[in-house]
C-alpha cells in the first residue's frame, strides 16, 4: 500500500486478472502462487479487461495490474523500420509480454495500448514451436523484450531465462533481450550463448532520474552491463533515446565518457544510437495526456513514413556518433 | 464530485442522512438529492432504470475527471461467505442477459470485501439455482449494477465507476423489510465514507498546466487578436509546450497586442511574432 495526499493506492498487482483458458498453464499457476494474496478475477477474454475504453493510462500506472492470458496466432510479428536491425536479416520481435514495470515519460507503450497493465501470454511453449518450424528453412534475429521489459519482470514471470534456454545451441536464430533493469543476477546462472545479446539500454543520470521513473540508476544497469561483459556474455549498449534536454551536448558527451571508463569498450559487442522518435498518432495521443513532462514539447519535424523526431534530429546524431567513434569502431556502431 | 445512484428509496435514506443531501425539486424525472460535493439519484429497480439514471447524472457535461459515480445498493449472496450486512466492493459485474462483463479499476485500498456479481432482469431465488433455472457464475446476484456500469463507462473512466453492494440476503427472501435494508446500509456508511472521500481525492484534476491568470491572458489574446477557433487551439498548445519546456510562467505579450485589431490581417502579424516568441526558448 502506497500513501499519497489523502487516500492510499493498492500496491501493484493487487489483482489478476486470469483468461479462463489460461488457467490450466503452468506459468498461470506459477505466477498465481507467487502472489498469493491478489485479488484473483477469472474474464473470458483479456481484452475485456486490457481494451475497455476510456481507461486512464497514467492512474493505472499508479497500481497496475495482472493480465494472464492465451497468445493467438501470429506469435511473431516483423520488425519496424522505426527500429535498429543491427544488420541482421529476418528480424522480428516477440510480444510475450505486453506493458512494463517502469514509468519511462517518453515510452511510447503509452501510445500504443489503452491500458497500463501488464498482460502476460502463458502460453510461452508456443511461440518456442513458432519459432522452431521457422529457424528450420529459415534464420531469424528476434527482440524478444519488446513492448516490455522482460529482465524487469523475471521476478514475476521468468521468460528471459526460457528464451536464453530456448535459444541456446540453437542453429539459424539470435535474440537480442534489451531492458533498463540491473537484473542481470536473475540470468547469470548461464552459460553465455553465441545466440544471445544482452542489451542495455543506457541514458545519462540526468535523463534517468528525470524520465526513466522506477528504472534504475545508470550506475546500476552499467555494474551489470559490465559483469556481464566480464561474464563473456555479447552485450550491446543502446543510447536511445537520445532527449533533448538543456545542454544536451555537454551530458551526452560526459556520459558516454563515463560509461567507458566503467565497461571495457573493446568487449562490447556492438553500439546502437537512436534519437526519441515516434510514429505520429502514438505522438498526437500521447501529448494530449501527458501535460506533466516536457518530452513532448520540443518542435518536432514528421517524415514521410509517419515518424516525429526533432527538427535538428541529423545534427544531434552527428554529434552523437562523433562522440561514440572516439570509443568504439564505426563498424561496431549502428545509427 | 461524487454522484450516486440507489434503486430504491430505503437504500438512498442512510446516505441522504450522512450527508445531509436535500431534495432537489428542478429534477423532474427522478427523486435527486443534493450536497455540497453530492449528487444521489433514486433510479428505481432495474438494470435498465439504472443506467438511465447514471446517463442522467453524467451526461449534462459538468462530470468530467474529478468525478466518480457509485451504485450503492443490497444485493443477494450466492453463498453465505460474508454474513448479512458486508458491504463487497464489485470487481466484476456480469450482465445476465447478454453475458457481458464489466470490470471496475480498483486502485485504492479500501474496507470492503470485494466479488463479482451477476445482474438479472428478474429477482433470482434460491429454489431456480437449486433446481438448475438459473446458473449463476458469480458471488452475488443484483438488478442494477450492470446497467448502471455501461451507461456510467460511456462517461468515466473505470477507476472512477464503483459499485458497492451490502448482502441482504442468501436469495431465501420473501418479501424485503425496508427497515432492514436502511438498518444494513446504514451501519456500512462509516465505510463507504472512508471510502468516498479516498476516491474523491484520487479523482481531482491534476494540476493545470496554466495559471487562472494565464488562461485569462490566453483569452484576452484571442479576442484581441480575433484568432480564428483553429489559431486559438495553436496558440493554447504552444502555450501549453512552452511552459512545460521552460518551466517558467507565459511571457508578458502587452508591448505586440496594444488595441483590439481592426482587421485580422493586423492579428495575424501578431499572431505570428507571439507564435516566434513561444517556439523560441
Ligand atoms: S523500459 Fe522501455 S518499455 Fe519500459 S517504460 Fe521504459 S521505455 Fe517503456
Amino acid at each position: 500500500m502506497r500513501r499519497s495526499e489523502g487516500y492510499s493506492l493498492l500496491n501493484r498487482f493487487s489483482h489478476i486478472y486470469i483468461e479462463q483458458k489460461a488457467l490450466s498453464y503452468p506459468v498461470t499457476d506459477r505466477i498465481l502462487k507467487r502472489f498469493p494474496r491478489s485479488v484473483k478475477v477469472v474474464v473470458q477474454h483479456y481484452k475485456d479487461v486490457f481494451n475497455r475504453t476510456h481507461q486512464d493510462f497514467r492512474r493505472q500506472k499508479d497500481s497496475p495490474k495482472l493480465i494472464l492470458a492465451v497468445k493467438q496466432e501470429p506469435f511473431l510479428y516483423q520488425g519496424p523500420e522505426i527500429c535498429e536491425d543491427f544488420g541482421n536479416k529476418n528480424f522480428y520481435y516477440a510480444s510475450c509480454v505486453l506493458n512494463c514495470l517502469y514509468d519511462c515519460d517518453y515510452c511510447y507503450l503509452q501510445g500504443l495500448y489503452a491500458s497500463a497493465n501488464i498482460v502476460i501470454f502463458v502460453n510461452i511453449e508456443d511461440f518456442f514451436e513458432d519459432v522452431q518450424k521457422r529457424i528450420e528453412y529459415e534464420n531469424l534475429y528476434l527482440c524478444i523484450s519488446y513492448d516490455t521489459d522482460l529482465l524487469a519482470l523475471e521476478g514475476v514471470v521468468p521468460y528471459a531465462s526460457k528464451w536464453i534456454e530456448f535459444a541456446g545451441g540453437k542453429q539459424n536464430f539470435n535474440i537480442e533481450l534489451r531492458t533498463r533493469s540491473a537484473n542481470y543476477g536473475a540470468v547469470k546462472r548461464f552459460t553465455p550463448a553465441e545466440q544471445v545479446v544482452l542489451a542495455w539500454s543506457l541514458s545519462p543520470n540526468e535523463v534517468a532520474r528525470r524520465y526513466e521513473k522506477l528504472a534504475p540508476p545508470l550506475e546500476t544497469r552499467l555494474k551489470a552491463a559490465k559483469t556481464a561483459v566480464e561474464d563473456g556474455w555479447k552485450v550491446r549498449l543502446c543510447f536511445e533515446p537520445i532527449l533533448k534536454i538543456q545542454n544536451w551536448q555537454e551530458i551526452y558527451s560526459a556520459f558516454l565518457k563515463n560509461v567507458f571508463e566503467i565497461i571495457p569498450a573493446d568487449r562490447i559487442f556492438d553500439a546502437n544510437i537512436g534519437l526519441f522518435r515516434m510514429n505520429r498518432e502514438q505522438f498526437k495521443r500521447i501529448s494530449r495526456f501527458r501535460t506533466d513532462t516536457d518530452v513532448f514539447a520540443y518542435s518536432m519535424v514528421c517524415s514521410g513514413e509517419g515518424i516525429m523526431s526533432y527538427a535538428e534530429g541529423e545534427r544531434m546524431k552527428d554529434f552523437m556518433h562523433r562522440q561514440l567513434i572516439r570509443y568504439l569502431p564505426g563498424e561496431k556502431i549502428y545509427s | 464530485m461524487i454522484y450516486v445512484v440507489t434503486a430504491l428509496p430505503w437504500e438512498a435514506r442512510p446516505v441522504i442522512e450522512r450527508y445531509n443531501l436535500k431534495r432537489d425539486d428542478n429534477c423532474k424525472f427522478f427523486p435527486m438529492f443534493k450536497g455540497s460535493n453530492m449528487c444521489l439519484i433514486v433510479s428505481g429497480i432495474g438494470k435498465m432504470a439504472s443506467a438511465i439514471a447514471a446517463a442522467y447524472l453524467l451526461s449534462g457535461g459538468n462530470a468530467g475527471q474529478d468525478a466518480a459515480i457509485v451504485n450503492i445498493g443490497v444485493c443477494g449472496a450466492v453463498k453465505q461467505q460474508y454474513p448479512i450486512g458486508t458491504p463487497v466492493l464489485i470487481h466484476k459485474i456480469t450482465d445476465h442477459e447478454t453475458g457481458r462483463d464489466y470490470y471496475s479499476d480498483i486502485l485504492l485500498e479500501h474496507p470492503f470485501a470485494e466479488g463479482s456479481v451477476e445482474t438479472h432482469n428478474q429477482i433470482v431465488r434460491r429454489e431456480y439455482i437449486d433446481s438448475g433455472q438459473s446458473r449463476v457464475c458469480t458471488d452475488f446476484v443484483d438488478m442494477e449494477a450492470s446497467g448502471f456500469f455501461q451507461a456510467a463507462s460511456r462517461f468515466l473512466s473505470p477507476h472512477q465507476i464503483y459499485v458497492i453492494k451490502i448482502i441482504g440476503d442468501y436469495l431465501e427472501v420473501e418479501e424485503y423489510d425496508k427497515n432492514k435494508i436502511t438498518g444494513l446500509i446504514a451501519r456500512a456508511m462509516d465505510d463507504i465514507h472512508g471510502f468516498l472521500e479516498h476516491v474523491e481525492r484520487y479523482c481531482r484534476h491534476d494540476e493545470p498546466v496554466f495559471s487562472d491568470a494565464e488562461q485569462q491572458q490566453l483569452e484576452d489574446i484571442k479576442k484581441r487578436l480575433r484568432l480564428t477557433v483553429t489559431q486559438g487551439h495553436q496558440l493554447a498548445k504552444l502555450a501549453a509546450k512552452y511552459k512545460l519546456r521552460t518551466g517558467k510562467p507565459l511571457p508578458d505579450f502587452s508591448d505586440i497586442i496594444v488595441d483590439e485589431v481592426k482587421v485580422k490581417a493586423e492579428g495575424r502579424k501578431a499572431f505570428e511574432e507571439i507564435r516566434r516568441i513561444l517556439a523560441a526558448e
